[in-house]
């Protein structure tokens, strides 16, 4: 019988909390060798075999198909993967890594509350500054999904930012951020607001599937669905 | 199976070009990406072949030539009017279809009497066209952006919404979105009581307290937007949230973009609409009518052209004729007057600019058919 290769969180909370629900589920995981090994198993399955990898790469394997389930947030996999929802399935909400990922605008930008809003100022920004409206993201994709897609807005500009977006209006490295968010505090601390229809997206930790012709019938992939599912 | 060689009608093609004063200009293949995603939008990025220097550039395998050609004629300062034609591979990711093929067009910038010359633009790719694919029909569609302003300017909407409306010409799903926004109650705009008094008793004080707030969070070093402008545009958000359009404008405009018909009796028709509507359109009338005249003079028949008033496209640089030329749904030739693009390029004085492109793999197909 072929080996079920699950993809969790390597570090952090992520990985205590994912940890913490396979436990519930029955599925106690452990690591291979000592603490810090990056593979581990579930006690009692020797078809089951854990990778613990960064979360960014969990998308990655999922929408590859070199790994069966992985535990990451919905945002690195919407992001990160063309075509998800064709290449993988939600299997469970985790109910933990809540975060949104969010346009944000300079609080005292008091004529912008709408992605409307937006569209109109980027509509004039090259006219008056000279240049297009910038926005600094890490989220590529969910960003212009979200512009393009959803509210015809073209006229803009992305700025790669891999950390301490929030900071980047008011550095001047970009006018606007698309960022996540869970509480909203640093958002609010670097004087930036949401826009009322801003989220692109409600992330969390989720339990998802690569879709794999071989998971068809399988029952060992629909008991652990069904014991994760019961954890949560 | 990409398209290595150049097409066998190549050489055909270039004689074409060369028989109507053009100069060809050749540009590199790799492109700078900024001028594409600087006039394109983002959507672009996923669409064409990105790569980096070592540097940190943003490069890109040519996705199309207009940009290219005319970031070429800027740096070589070589004056107008000139008529450029080009010949080459460019490169998109595409869903259907090659990821590379050809493309040739003429670029025809600087030309003042721009009736004529978007005249010669439809007539030079109906031409080419027919000779390549002789005896077959053609589809001939023109837009006019310019006529789509007249009739927005012309319903007297305030500024704000005039422009939503113009930006999202060619995008008719965006469109009817922004007609249906425009035909129902708005939302109120969000202050506070006390800044909406300011904006409606004393604007200067507006003003004032926007820039101490921007003073006070430190945004005010590296800010974008000044607080005359976010005070200026809080105003006029105002007016745009009013207003409803009433719904005689709603169905005028709904009947305008409705309208295709031939070429020949689309000048009258336009004319009926505006009297009919009581709607003053003057200038942009006059152009269209002395465009039309000009492609008949050149010998189109204009019964065989369908103007279709809803057709544009939706970026910025588009600034009067659209046109496609199509057999059997296949686009074969795309153009247009994009007067904007020189100088959202960088040149000094403004340009007027006219041109089509030919889609040289889909012209092989409907050739082998």
């Amino acid at each position: 019988m072929s080996t079920i290769t699950i993809a969790l969180p390597s570090k952090g909370r992520m990985k205590e909390d994912a940890s913490a629900i396979f436990e519930r589920a029955g599925l106690p995981i452990v690591a291979v060798g000592n603490e810090r090994s990056y593979r581990g198993k579930v006690e009692g399955h020797d078809d089951i075999e854990i990778a613990f990898l960064s979360a960014s790469e969990i998308a990655r394997e999922i929408g590859a198909g070199t790994v069966d389930f992985g535990v990451t947030g919905e945002d690195l996999i919407r992001e990160g993967l063309i075509d998800a929802d064709a290449k993988m399935e939600v299997a469970a909400r985790l109910g933990f890594g809540h975060a949104d990922v969010v346009v944000a605008v300079p609080e005292i930008w008091l004529d912008v509350d709408t992605m409307a809003d937006l569209g109109d100022v980027a509509a004039d920004f090259r006219s008056r500054h000279g240049r297009r409206l910038q926005i600094a993201t890490k989220y590529w994709r969910l960003t212009q999904q979200h512009f393009s897609g959803s509210h015809g807005i073209q006229l803009y500009r992305i700025v790669e930012s891999l950390g301490a977006t929030e900071g980047a209006p008011a550095a001047g490295q970009a006018d606007i951020i698309v960022d996540i968010t869970s509480t909203g505090s640093t958002l609010k601390a670097n004087n930036l607001k949401i826009l009322s229809d801003g989220v692109i997206l409600k992330s969390e930790a989720c339990l998802v599937r690569a879709r794999k012709a071989e998971h068809e019938g399988d029952a060992r992939i629909a008991a652990i669905v069904e014991a994760v599912r019961k954890a949560v | 199976m990409p398209l290595i060689n150049m097409p066998e009608f190549s050489g055909t093609l270039l004689d074409e070009f060369a028989a109507r004063g053009t100069a060809r200009i050749d540009t590199p293949v790799i492109q700078p990406a900024a001028p594409f995603l600087d006039m394109a939008g983002e959507d672009l990025r996923r669409r064409i072949f990105l790569t980096e220097s070592e540097t940190g550039e943003s490069l890109c395998l040519r996705p199309e030539f207009t940009i290219p050609v005319c970031l070429r004629h800027i740096e070589n300062a070589t004056g107008t009017p000139r008529r450029y034609c080009y010949l080459g591979e460019v490169f998109r990711q595409r869903r259907e279809g090659d990821n590379e093929f050809y493309q040739a067009g003429i670029e025809d910038l600087g030309e003042t009497a721009t009736a004529n010359a978007d005249a010669r633009a439809v007539n030079d790719a109906m031409q080419i066209l027919h000779n390549l694919i002789p005896g077959r029909k053609l589809n001939v569609t023109l837009g006019d952006q310019a006529v789509f302003e007249a009739v927005v300017r012309a319903l007297g909407l305030p500024g704000g919404w005039q422009k939503r409306l113009i930006q999202s010409f060619g995008n008719n799903a965006h469109l009817r979105h922004l007609l249906m926004t425009l035909a129902s109650p708005q939302a109120e705009t969000g202050l506070s009581p006390e800044l909406a008094a300011l904006l409606n008793q004393d604007e200067a004080a507006l003003i004032a307290h926007i820039d101490r707030t921007m003073q006070e969070t430190g945004y005010s070093t590296n800010a974008s937007r000044s607080p005359r402008e976010i005070a200026a545009r809080l105003k006029e958000k105002q007016s745009l949230a009013q207003t409803r359009l009433d719904g005689s404008a709603l169905v005028l405009l709904t009947e305008f973009l409705s309208l295709e018909l031939p070429l020949s009796q689309a000048p009258a028709a336009l004319a009926g609409f505006a009297d009919a509507a009581g709607l003053a359109m003057g200038a942009a009338l006059v152009a269209f009518e002395a465009r039309a005249a000009a492609l008949a003079d050149l010998g189109v028949d204009l019964d065989k052209v369908t103007y279709r008033a809803a057709f544009g496209r939706p970026l910025d640089y588009y600034t009067g004729l659209v046109f496609e030329v199509s057999r059997d749904n296949a686009v074969l030739a795309g153009g247009g007057r994009f007067d904007r693009l020189m100088t959202l390029l960088g040149a000094a004085e403004d340009i007027p600019a006219v041109g089509f492109s030919l889609w040289l793999d889909r012209i092989e197909q409907a050739r082998a058919r």
